[in-house]
């Protein structure tokens, strides 16, 4: 499944989530630094979220 | 005369009294009706506040969410719905296989739920005793062959006839074991609404989709569909702050692990909503602002817990060493990666010594010691990689050795020799699968945590193979792809370690010389 984290395009397996995205896009130590994770709409998503396929996905 | 002049007026009072009920009975039916609909998804057991990542102050806990429930319940007729995912993902409601968290739904007086992926995760059996004991509907309309699950709820509040339809992720069985959807089968949502909506729209005036398919799905069903009022979603895990309006459909979400509280007040009349507000209520723990009903829940599933920490699951007659899982072979980091092995069926396994926090001593093993050696939410994935890449992958776990660094590998099915001394990307000498020297251009299956799968601790061995099996589908219920041999999300690594044990009743493993320091 590709999803894509900050425009980066990140390969990952079905059934992992939205954290695992963020180790592959090696961002996870962001969100301990206390940056959130937000969908293509705006909204903050949890590290367990599931993903979607060409989900588009912003740390900030 | 009188006779009939006295009920000649009765006559003409009881058809005044009979044309004012009518009267006010349309105005009752054309009048604006408040109802308030209140939701969580995604709750997955976490009944007691918690600090999450990146936070500085605990957040959630279900007691103070139900005080918060009971206080708007006040204000106006309320439905009170869970969108999937209640159960699994803490020990709260792990080590009970959800029926704690069954409890506090009834307690809560849940109207409705819509059945999750993770509510699979203890298979259809414990499923089926968990819709048993609810108190209120467990919905699934697009999943076949388990009649227990319904497809909708008709309810009326206030005067409003309200249906709630649940549909679930039609992915269902990439999110578990297949043993646990064996026999079932999950329908398109879109394809379940159409077929549902027409149908409930003669009996109802309100339609609600209580759905677990994520965000984006929710707004693609409503795309996709017409005659949905309201999607309460869950899934993906989504903070919709404030509800999105979609083709004419409500969409909203409430975030994760019981942190917010959905409310949505709706305005119905004449059959449709004419208003609609929406919110997320936070949910902090206060004290003295708690449901003493569902506290006095949550602490006797914390005692129970507790005692089930430290139920004995059998005898280890040697120490287990979690100390030295960072700079080499130990018995403990042995022992692990053989169960994740054995269990997904991999030639081999590869794990990070980091995922191994503490030992256990020899004597008597219970289950709070597993789960202090294995603290993390991990599972097993285990996926094709060439000999090339298995050394790669072992090249990368001792390149920092010197450092202890948690990315040091344990192995099972495999052995290889390593020099501390040379250069990194050049200390691994010599590398066997099985009792053969690896392979270079040979794929095996390699056993690991879905950390390491998703390239954590810079594994970029499994990045890569996990890059190439890009492609996947669902056949009879089990994932088919290209590099992906075994994926089991619905187990953590220690239960599965806990159930070998239990099962051996005595282990006592060894230090092998899978892994050898050369000069």
């Amino acid at each position: 499944m590709r999803v894509y984290v900050n425009g980066t395009p990140i390969e990952v397996l079905p059934g992992m989530k939205v954290r695992h995205a963020l180790i592959r896009a090696e961002l996870l130590s962001k969100i301990e630094d206390g940056k959130k994770v937000y969908d293509e709409w705006g909204n903050e998503v949890g590290l367990d979220g599931a993903l979607s396929e060409g989900m588009k996905l912003e740390v900030r | 005369m009188e006779e009939v002049g006295v009920k000649k007026p009765h006559i003409v009072l009881c058809v005044l009294w009979v044309s004012l009920l009518l009267l006010s009975a349309s105005f009752v039916q054309a009048a604006p009706t408040d109802i308030r609909i209140l939701y969580v998804n995604d709750f997955h057991g976490f009944a007691e506040a918690y600090v999450p990542i990146g936070s500085k102050e605990p957040l959630g806990g279900i007691a103070y969410l139900a005080a918060k429930v009971n206080e708007l319940r006040k204000e106006k007729p309320v439905l009170l719905l869970a969108a999937g995912d209640m159960i699994q993902g803490n020990n709260w409601t792990n080590l009970f296989l959800g029926a704690s968290v069954i409890e506090l739904m009834n307690a809560m007086r849940f109207d409705a739920m819509v059945v999750g992926n993770h509510e699979f995760d203890f298979g259809q059996e414990v499923l089926k005793k968990g819709i048993g004991e609810a108190q209120f509907p467990v919905l699934g309309a697009n999943v076949i062959g388990l009649p227990v699950l319904k497809p909708y709820m008709l309810r009326e509040i206030a005067g409003v006839r309200v249906a709630v339809l649940g549909v679930t992720t039609e992915e269902a069985a990439i999110y578990t074991h297949p043993r646990n959807v064996t026999g079932l089968q999950f329908l398109s949502p879109v394809d379940a609404a159409t077929k549902y909506i027409p149908k409930l729209r003669e009996r109802a005036d309100l339609i609600i989709v209580l759905s677990h398919i994520g965000y984006a799905a929710d707004r693609s069903l409503a795309e996709k569909t017409k005659g949905i009022d309201v999607i309460v979603g869950g899934h993906s895990q989504t903070k919709v702050a404030k509800p999105a309006v979609v083709n004419g459909t409500i969409i909203v979400q409430a975030w994760e692990h019981g942190k917010a509280l959905g409310v949505l007040d709706l305005t119905v009349e004449g059959g449709r909503i004419t208003h609609f507000e929406g919110r997320l209520e936070d949910i902090q723990p206060k004290k003295g602002e708690e449901d003493p009903a569902v506290v006095a829940i949550v602490a006797k599933y914390r005692e129970k817990l507790d005692s089930v920490l430290k139920e004995r699951v059998g005898e280890s007659g040697v120490d287990l060493d979690g100390e030295n899982v960072r700079t080499r072979e130990t018995n403990l980091g042995n022992l692990v990666a053989d169960i994740m092995r054995e269990a997904s069926g991999a030639d081999g396994a590869i794990i990070n010594g980091g995922g191994i926090r503490t030992s256990v001593r020899k004597g008597e093993i219970r289950v709070g010691n597993i789960y202090s050696a294995l603290p993390f939410n991990n599972y097993i994935v285990a996926v094709k990689l060439t000999g090339k890449q298995i050394w790669e992958a072992l090249e990368h776990g001792v390149s920092e050795v010197e450092e202890k660094a948690g990315r040091f590998p344990q192995v099972s099915g495999m052995a290889f020799r390593y020099s501390p001394r040379s250069e990194k990307g050049s200390r691994v000498k010599e590398v066997w699968v099985g009792n053969n020297p690896v392979d270079l251009e040979k794929e095996y299956a390699v056993a690991t945590n879905d950390f390491l799968a998703a390239g954590g601790d810079g594994y970029k061995a499994f990045g890569d193979a996990v890059k190439a099996s890009r492609d996947f589908s669902v056949v009879g219920g089990t994932v088919i792809a290209e590099k992906l041999v075994y994926n089991d999300s619905s187990r953590w690594i220690r239960d599965v370690v806990i159930e070998y044990v239990r099962e051996k009743k005595k282990i006592a493993p060894r230090v092998e010389g899978r892994i050898r320091e050369v000069d």
